[in-house]
């Protein structure tokens, strides 16, 4: 499939680009974000399968990626896109999945390193799945130092942290080694017990926890 | 630690009054039964004696001048000179007497302050001393004191004389009409005699140095400054206290102003080093580190169906590896460089100079070691900082570097100056690295003086206290 990356890093460009290339895909790299955004702004633009970026670049490294990655996603709503991150903060989060979760990820950037790892974030992200790193749902759940989540088990707890990260019911049996009539029975028990509606489909399932998490967290 | 008494240190003496010195019979017991024959009795003698002969002659003649001047005021044109001559000896008087009184009684009292003259002109010159009260009180003096001495030293010899014949009486007396006047035994009269002598010569020098003591107090009424001219001066030295502490209390504040300045320049200066070595390690190694993952990631993938990329990746890996740790070594240099630690900061100037694009030349004078590590540092970045700068911006052809100590009142401190031939015009902006050292210098108490006329070249001292 078509890849295009930004990234300031020529090193981790030229990397992933070749890692990605390996793979069979065909990858189009940018330096910055303002590249990034004048080559898929333009209304006859060819719309790549997945796009992956930075979020500190050039000029005043800082957020330039993740506006860029809203900005795009505002234009093309069905653009699948990943978000690296230096390092993962719920704020950025919560901005990126404002308008919803299909096909989107944001994971840290030293994720990179651990290639299975970030081949599978690219496959799901690609692939209208939504990946949520395990940091940034820590960091979330830290917040409910309430009782609001003390009505759930600790197997529940682990449970929903997974499902926080975008993981399919099939994914988090896998994990936990448990069987999927299992994860399914926890899943249920999850949603019945913070009033959430059951839900089929994996994303939606993942943005209502997430805002969930979000709304509920002490701030 | 004292170096003479084991016993820890002795007391500071205690101020004798003039009780103490002048009639310590009459303010304590054990002084009262070695009167005959303490020092201080025949000083009061002496002084009672000389005083008596004194204050009949100056004294008398003083005051009857004073008197008669005084009487003759109505008719001007006679007694008011006649008065302001008789006053101004008046004073003279004064002096003398304080004077024979601290050497005979070893009483020091202050002269009065000098009389004020308030306007000029020949009236107020001449009634200038008639207006001085001190004048008049040394006047009263004079006339009172012949009283103290006329009754104290006759009546002092008297007793002393007593005591004498009583004594003489012992082996002269006997079988003489005196001796049977009071009809008792000779045995008998002998101690009477000699139980009177004791009693005479008790009471002669109690009456001595009661009389003296007297005297003293008297001239410190009459002849020392006024109680309003001593409260003055109180007042003047307290007033002077204030102001010292009101000064000292001021500097206190300021150097508080200074001290607060220099830890906020040095917390920020600290504040900007972390950023940057975030920076550096977030751009550098830790980029790298990611990529050499990458690298060794398609390595892995590629090493059953693709050898060859697989091992080009490897490669390219390994000069990732190589990479980052050079810069991972120029990183930790900047933080803190193992030459200083190791070698001194003349050995880490001469690695400054080697790296540095323009040719350094490194004068050191002397041995820097005194200088303290703190100290040293701060010298070192400093000359880092500015070799960078020249190198970037003066467009020089060359730099001297010269450290060196320099004795400054009590401390040493190390100066460091970075003088290049460049285009000069540099000045310190905000959040640069310059001003991140004067930041570090200032937070050491160190001065940082830029000179950078423009086309002369820039000339940049710094001098931090060897000791911070």
């Amino acid at each position: 499939m078509r890849i295009v990356i930004a990234e300031d890093s020529v090193l981790l460009l030229d990397g992933l680009t070749r890692l990605l290339a390996a793979e069979g895909h065909t990858v189009t790299g940018y330096g910055t974000a303002d590249e990034l955004v004048r080559a898929l702004s333009t209304a006859d633009t060819e719309l790549p399968d997945l796009l992956v970026t930075d979020v500190r670049m050039p000029p005043s490294h800082t957020d330039e990626g993740l506006r860029a990655a809203v900005h795009l996603r505002s234009l093309h709503p069905n653009l699948p896109v990943l978000v690296l991150s230096q390092y993962v903060e719920q704020s950025y989060a919560s901005e990126l999945f404002a308008r919803g979760a299909r096909g989107l990820g944001y994971v840290l950037k030293d994720r990179v390193a651990d290639v299975d790892e970030f081949l599978d974030a690219v496959a799901r992200v690609s692939g209208g799945g939504t990946v949520v790193d395990p940091e940034v749902v820590t960091q979330i759940i830290a917040r409910h130092h309430g009782s609001d989540l003390d009505v759930l088990t600790r197997r529940e707890r682990e449970v929903l942290a997974l499902m926080a990260e975008g993981r399919s019911n099939a994914a988090i049996a896998d994990r936990l080694v448990v069987g999927l009539a299992a994860v399914e029975k926890h899943v249920t028990n999850i949603l019945n017990k913070l009033g959430l509606p059951p839900a089929t489909d994996d994303h939606r399932r993942v943005l209502a926890v997430l805002r969930w998490l979000d709304q509920n967290g002490s701030h | 630690m004292s170096m003479t008494s084991d016993d820890g240190p002795t007391p500071p003496p205690q101020p004798r009054t003039p009780e103490d010195r002048v009639a310590p019979a009459l303010v304590s017991a054990p002084a009262f039964f070695r009167a005959p024959y303490d020092a201080a009795t025949w000083r009061a003698v002496a002084a009672l004696g000389t005083g008596w002969m004194w204050h009949l002659t100056g004294g008398l003649v003083l005051w009857i001048l004073v008197v008669v001047s005084a009487g003759l005021v109505p008719a001007l044109g006679v007694g008011v000179p006649l008065l302001a001559a008789s006053l101004v000896a008046a004073r003279w008087f004064g002096g003398a007497e304080r004077a024979r009184i601290a050497a005979q009684t070893g009483v020091l009292i202050l002269a009065p302050l000098p009389r004020v003259r308030a306007r000029r002109g020949f009236w107020s010159g001449l009634w200038s001393p008639v207006r001085d009260n001190r004048a008049w009180a040394a006047a009263l003096y004079a006339f009172l004191a012949m009283l103290i001495s006329t009754v104290f030293f006759p009546l002092t010899a008297a007793l002393l004389a007593g005591a004498v014949a009583a004594v003489a009486f012992v082996p002269l007396g006997q079988g003489t009409a005196l001796a049977q006047w009071s009809g008792l035994s000779w045995p008998a009269t002998v101690v009477g005699a000699l139980a009177g002598a004791v009693v005479l010569v008790w009471a002669g020098a109690a009456l001595a140095q009661y009389g003296s003591y007297l005297m003293v107090r008297l001239a410190t009424y009459l002849l020392g400054p006024s109680a309003a001219d001593v409260a003055r001066a109180r007042a003047a030295v307290a007033e002077q206290e204030t102001r010292l502490a009101e000064a000292a209390a001021h500097t206190a504040r300021e150097r508080a102003v200074v001290l607060t300045e220099s830890r906020t320049a040095a917390v920020s200066a600290a504040d900007t080093e972390r950023r940057r070595i975030e920076r550096d390690l977030h751009d550098g190694a830790q980029q790298r580190l990611v990529a050499l993952g990458v690298e060794l990631g398609v390595a892995r993938r590629l090493a059953d169906k693709d050898p060859e990329h697989a091992v080009a990746a490897l490669e390219l890996a390994h000069r990732e590896i190589k990479e980052t740790l050079a810069e991972l070594r120029d990183l930790v240099r900047g933080i803190h460089p193992a030459v200083l630690a190791d070698r001194g900061l003349d050995a880490a100037l001469s690695a400054l100079a080697g790296r540095s694009p323009v040719p350094v030349r490194v004068e050191v004078t002397g041995d820097l070691a005194p200088a303290s590590a703190a100290a040293q540092a701060a010298a070192y970045f400093v000359v880092a900082e500015a070799l960078t700068n020249v190198a970037k911006h003066a467009g020089a052809e060359s730099v001297r570097v010269h450290a060196s100590l320099v004795p400054e009142d009590e401390q040493t401190r190390l100066r460091v100056i970075v003088h290049d031939d460049g285009r000069g015009g540099a000045e310190p902006s905000p959040g640069s690295g310059l001003e991140g050292l004067r930041g570090r210098v200032a937070a050491l108490d160190g001065t940082f003086e830029l000179d950078s006329p423009p086309g002369k070249g820039t000339r940049l001292t710094v001098e931090v206290p060897c000791a911070s």
